[in-house]
């Protein structure tokens, strides 16, 4: 008969050889090994202040016919630390899942089990069978006042633990981020980017449960992102890039009334529409130089970034005072 | 009255939804910040629990998705009439209590009750637009406020204002499902089909 023993992290362990008596002659083996008969007190196997490498196979063998008299499996361990649980719905109002992990592992096996509760009734939690520290729950009640409580418990042949987390149905909403994000620049249009993306393929019903978003973006020389919060539409057109410069943006998602906003989309790249460079002869050069343009500025490297709303004017000729200053004069010399 | 399925009846029907569901989305708003108002100003606890309230119409629903809209719209009218009265009542215990003392709850609290008689409106035309009408209040009269003490009080009006808030989102969710075209049909919503 083979056997299995879970052990603390620093206990003694003494392992008997099965019906043996204690002067009988015997070896002792871990993992096909033999043991040094400095482990050993009569036939018992003394291991004193076991960490994980002691675990494995340990078997006992009677000294002259070398019959295996014991075998033990050996699994050094923890008991369970208070497990980390996370509740949420990204599937509103179908229902919402909780997931679970151990902080520290404990290197033997440990079984889970959830309770959900929600006012005087007690809810099954489907288990998912990948990833497998997952449950679903399906709503049975919509817009309740009351709270559903979930405790996880957590068990191994050492101890047991577990936690506990209450909260209200709307506190859990939480949609998964905006899919296929894309960002285009617009043709003739060198401080425009066209900007669409879809309702995460996991909420079930935006027609009845409308998502709004939050865009944010920035120029990847820059730091500072812009946002521009959209309560209907899945598309915005950003108006104030600068031009000739790469953008990244992201976009969120949230319900309408309830809930948080999701985390940030993948992050997509576009640069505004620029003018192909023309090829410069002397009479063109004379040419440019005596007409007004009224084309936009790009804002050289040492111009003050201006918040939103500190530019003034709009469109293709929005400018900041700092570097209008200082253009209006170069304007000034070639006039 | 113009038929139920006529096209100005239908346009109608269209913008009391619309109109409507922006009114329940600042109805919530309100009551979210009444109730922080509310709890500081009575003392309470934000987390405390409190039990179903006797005459409070709970927002709970099984099967919402399974309503018919004459059910939606039912249940909602019978909820906002019920919180008419029990505002009305809070604000009657508030002046007693406190009288010009807290004017800012007071007023909160007035601001709210008219969002709802609004919204109350706002279902009587829906179901006036369903050629059914809506069900007459003349009768009975409310039931009195019950006697109680003053923290049961407090915690009563707790109770009401979550439940309200409760509400204020399934509304809204309601008048959506409304303007939904039914499966099979035209552009108009289901309304009286069987569940």
């Amino acid at each position: 008969d083979s056997h299995i023993q879970y052990e603390r992290v620093g206990a003694d362990v003494t392992m008997k050889c099965g019906s043996m008596d204690w002067d009988a002659a015997v070896t002792w083996t871990a993992n096909g090994t033999d043991i040094d008969e400095s482990h050993l007190n009569g036939s018992y196997l003394i291991l004193k202040n076991v960490d994980l490498t002691h675990s494995g196979q340990y078997s006992c063998y009677e000294g002259s016919s070398w019959h295996l008299k014991y075998q033990t499996y050996l699994g050094v361990g923890t008991p369970p630390k208070e497990p980390v649980l996370m509740c949420r719905s990204n599937n509103y109002p179908k229902g919402f899942y909780c997931s679970w992990h151990l902080p520290t592992p404990t290197y033997i096996p440990n079984f889970f089990n959830i309770s959900v509760i929600h006012g005087m009734r007690e809810m099954v939690c489907e288990k998912d069978i990948f990833p497998k520290n997952r449950c679903h729950i399906k709503y049975l009640q919509l817009f309740s006042t009351v709270k559903y409580k979930v405790t996880l418990t957590v068990t191994n042949a050492l101890g047991k633990n577990s936690t506990t987390l209450t909260f209200d149905e709307f506190a859990i909403v939480k949609p998964d981020p905006p899919e296929s994000v894309v960002a285009k620049p617009v043709p003739n249009n060198p401080r425009r980017l066209e900007v669409s993306w879809q309702n995460p393929s996991s909420w079930p019903d935006p027609e009845s449960f409308p998502l709004k978003f939050f865009l944010r973006y920035r120029p990847l020389i820059l730091d500072q992102w812009q946002h521009v919060e959209l309560s209907d539409g899945t598309s915005h057109t950003i108006t104030d890039a600068y031009a000739g410069k790469e953008y990244i943006i992201q976009v969120a998602a949230k319900d309408n009334d309830i809930g948080t906003w999701s985390d940030w989309s993948v992050a997509v790249h576009a640069t505004p529409w620029t003018e192909e460079p023309k090829h410069l002869t002397t009479e063109a050069q004379a040419t440019e130089t005596t007409s007004a343009s009224t084309s936009s500025f790009m804002p050289p490297p040492t111009t003050k970034i201006c918040d939103k709303g500190a530019v003034v004017g709009s469109g293709a000729v929005a400018v900041c005072w700092t570097a209008g200053l200082v253009l209006a004069a170069y304007g000034v010399l070639f006039i | 009255m113009a038929a139920a399925d006529s096209p100005s009846a239908a346009l109608r029907r269209r913008d009391l939804c619309s109109r409507g569901i922006r009114l329940a989305g600042k109805m919530r708003s309100d009551v979210v910040d009444l109730l922080d108002t509310y709890v500081e100003r009575q003392g309470l606890d934000a987390s405390a629990s409190v039990a179903a309230v006797e005459g409070v119409p709970a927002a709970a629903v099984e099967r919402w998705d399974e309503q018919t809209g004459t059910q939606r719209l039912l249940e909602n009218l019978a909820a906002y009439r019920a919180f008419r009265v029990l505002l009305s009542q809070m604000l009657e215990e508030h002046r007693e209590q406190l009288g010009e003392a807290d004017a800012a709850l007071g007023r909160a609290l007035a601001s709210v009750l008219l969002q709802v008689s609004a919204f109350a409106y706002h279902l009587e035309e829906l179901l006036r637009l369903e050629s059914r009408g809506p069900p007459s209040e003349e009768g009975a009269p409310p039931p009195p406020a019950p006697h109680l003490g003053l923290f049961e009080r407090k915690l009563r009006g707790l109770g009401v204002l979550r439940e309200l808030a409760q509400w204020a989102v399934r509304s809204a969710r309601d008048l959506r499902q409304l303007t939904k075209p039914s499966p099979g049909s035209g552009s108009a919503p289901s309304w009286a089909e069987s569940p």
